[in-house]
């Protein structure tokens, strides 16, 4: 597998605040990787080294083999739709279009305007005079449109609704499927989004507590559902990642069991239910910000 | 693991066209860049115009040409020279975080900008030569009025001329620029500083030269050097505040 991002003890400080701390992890090429985490947990900030945006304080960053700052070999194989991006003023939509192919060598203008005709994006306007869902619209176009060997998507689609976004999912995985690419996706959104991803990278607090294959994470644990005392009585000692109950009845996520553990399960009574993405993902940025407050 | 084949390939597309696509980008706002002063400075002319006329109807012709001697000093056509700078500082900071979003490197895009700077200032010496030239065939406008062709910008030939007016016009294009530069590197705290050395070194000097009397000194300079010698030693800042804006810019991060 060739390898298109390859980060290592990368770390980045703004004055006393640690934004990414001894982060290492790769990405292999053509994979749809999601980079995933709470509000604050690096991941622009990830995202903007991974891109020559910022300079890392230390550690070391490699695109298609090399640094990406000010590698103009590297950048123009790059796409990088922000959330907050910012246009020229008095730009209209339609100038950002004309100028894209200028800078991405496979533009496809034809993709283009369908994009602009499914999201409804009124081209004469000013980018200033856009709503929020309207401008997040202009860069998910630029985004596929792009043909990037490596995109990225950072909070795409802040303000679009969910015909929108299922609109884009739907072009993102077309058009994948046809021109296979490196594509970076970070976003709230997590269980809209875990079908599209192959890949998943789970930043909190700056550092990665998740890196591996999506089926891998999501298969990394299961729910235990059942009556109280056969639920605590099967548990035992496994580590908890989440514990809930009602009456007489408790649900409790702990980490993958094997076959055998199954069988042992379903004797013993108890129902056994896949553990959402997104719910993994709560669970563990939970777990760890308790082990952090416990160890500060 | 083995590195994709296409990693240490050079960039499909050259230096130039990478540097002349980033002067596309700014260029793609003819309005603002191309039309709008001369609209401006088309409104300041017909006020002009409007005194010259009331001073021509009222004044007795034999006040006539002290008149026109004082209007050699008018500075209604400074505003287009500040404008540039402003544009300078706009495109700058403007176009700096898309263009980086774009894939362009910092190196590229000041580079494109320098070069839509230099293109923007043979444009507007141009059009100011033309209309220099123009206020002079027709004893100004018909009615002894001074607006272009005015003792700042005297200097013999047109051709001289417009190479006054393209001197100065780089000359504020990069001031704008390293300015914009110093704003896109260290923001709101990095103009404090940068205009509050500026403002103690301004008053230094011309302390320095109270001080040291030689006030008469640096008068003569100018009235020796002319206004083209003049011109032609702001290469000198010129060249300084391009060379500043370069070194600040490739060190500037987008704001997040």
């Amino acid at each position: 597998m060739s390898t298109v991002i390859e980060v290592s003890g990368l770390s980045k400080r703004f004055g006393k605040v640690v934004a990414l701390d001894n982060v290492s992890f790769s990405v292999g090429q053509n994979k749809i990787c999601g980079l995933l985490g709470r509000n604050g947990a690096g991941k622009t900030t990830l995202m903007q080294l991974l891109t020559g945006q910022q300079f890392a304080t230390s550690g070391t960053i490699e695109i298609f083999g090399r640094s990406p700052v000010e590698t103009a070999s590297v950048l123009e194989r790059i796409c990088f739709i922000k959330e907050s991006q910012t246009y020229p003023e008095d730009f209209c939509v339609k100038h950002v279009f004309a100028s894209a192919p200028w800078f991405f060598g496979g533009w496809d203008a034809g993709f283009a305007d369908q994009l602009i005709d499914d999201f409804r994006i009124p081209t004469n306007r000013r980018v200033k005079k856009l709503s929020r869902g309207q401008l997040s619209a202009v860069g998910v176009v630029v985004g596929l449109a792009s043909r990037a060997p490596l995109t990225f998507f950072d909070e795409p689609y802040l303000g679009l609704d969910a015909v929108a976004r299922q609109t884009f999912y739907d072009r993102l995985l077309e058009d994948y499927a046809e021109h296979p690419r490196t594509v970076i996706l970070s976003t709230h959104l997590i269980d809209e989004v875990s079908n599209l991803l192959e890949h998943v990278i789970v930043l909190d607090q700056g550092r990665v507590i998740i890196d591996g294959a999506a089926d891998d994470v999501r298969s990394s644990a299961t729910t235990v559902v059942g009556p109280r005392d056969a639920v605590d009585a099967f548990v035992g000692d496994r580590a908890a990642l989440s514990r809930q109950g009602v009456g007489g009845l408790a649900s409790v996520t702990i980490h993958a069991l094997t076959s055998d553990e199954r069988h042992a399960a379903g004797d013993a009574g108890l129902e056994l239910s896949p553990v959402s993405l997104q719910q993994l993902i709560i669970h563990r940025t939970n777990s760890s910000s308790r082990e952090f407050e416990q160890s500060a | 693991m083995t590195i994709d084949a296409r990693a240490t390939r050079p960039a499909t597309t050259g230096a130039l066209t990478r540097i002349v696509n980033v002067a596309r980008l700014h260029l793609t706002q003819k309005g603002t860049l191309l039309v709008l002063p001369w609209l401006i400075l088309g409104f300041i002319f017909l006020v002009n115009l409007l005194i010259w006329w009331i001073l021509a109807s009222a004044l007795p012709p034999a006040d006539r040409f002290d008149a026109e001697e004082g209007m050699q000093f008018s500075g209604a056509s400074m505003f287009i020279f500040v404008y540039m700078l402003v544009v300078a500082v706009q495109a700058i900071n403007a176009t700096f975080p898309f263009a980086l979003g774009y894939g362009v490197t910092r190196r590229d895009f000041y580079l494109g900008s320098s070069l839509t700077f230099v293109l923007l200032s043979l444009y507007y010496a141009l059009g100011m030569t033309l209309l220099a030239e123009l206020e002079r065939a027709t004893g100004g406008w018909g009615l002894g009025g001074a607006m272009f062709d005015v003792v700042f910008f005297d200097a013999g030939t047109p051709l001289q001329r417009f190479a006054l007016f393209l001197l100065a016009f780089l000359f504020f294009f990069f001031v704008g620029a390293a300015t914009a530069a110093v704003y896109v590197r260290w923001r709101s705290r990095g103009m404090l500083v940068f205009f509050a050395a500026l403002a103690l070194i301004t008053v230094g000097l011309a302390w320095l030269a109270t001080d040291t009397g030689s006030w008469p000194l640096i008068g003569g300079w100018f009235t020796e050097n002319g206004a083209l010698g003049v011109a032609i030693w702001s290469l000198v800042p010129s060249t300084a505040a391009a060379i500043a804006g370069l070194v600040l810019i490739r060190g500037a991060t987008p704001r997040t």
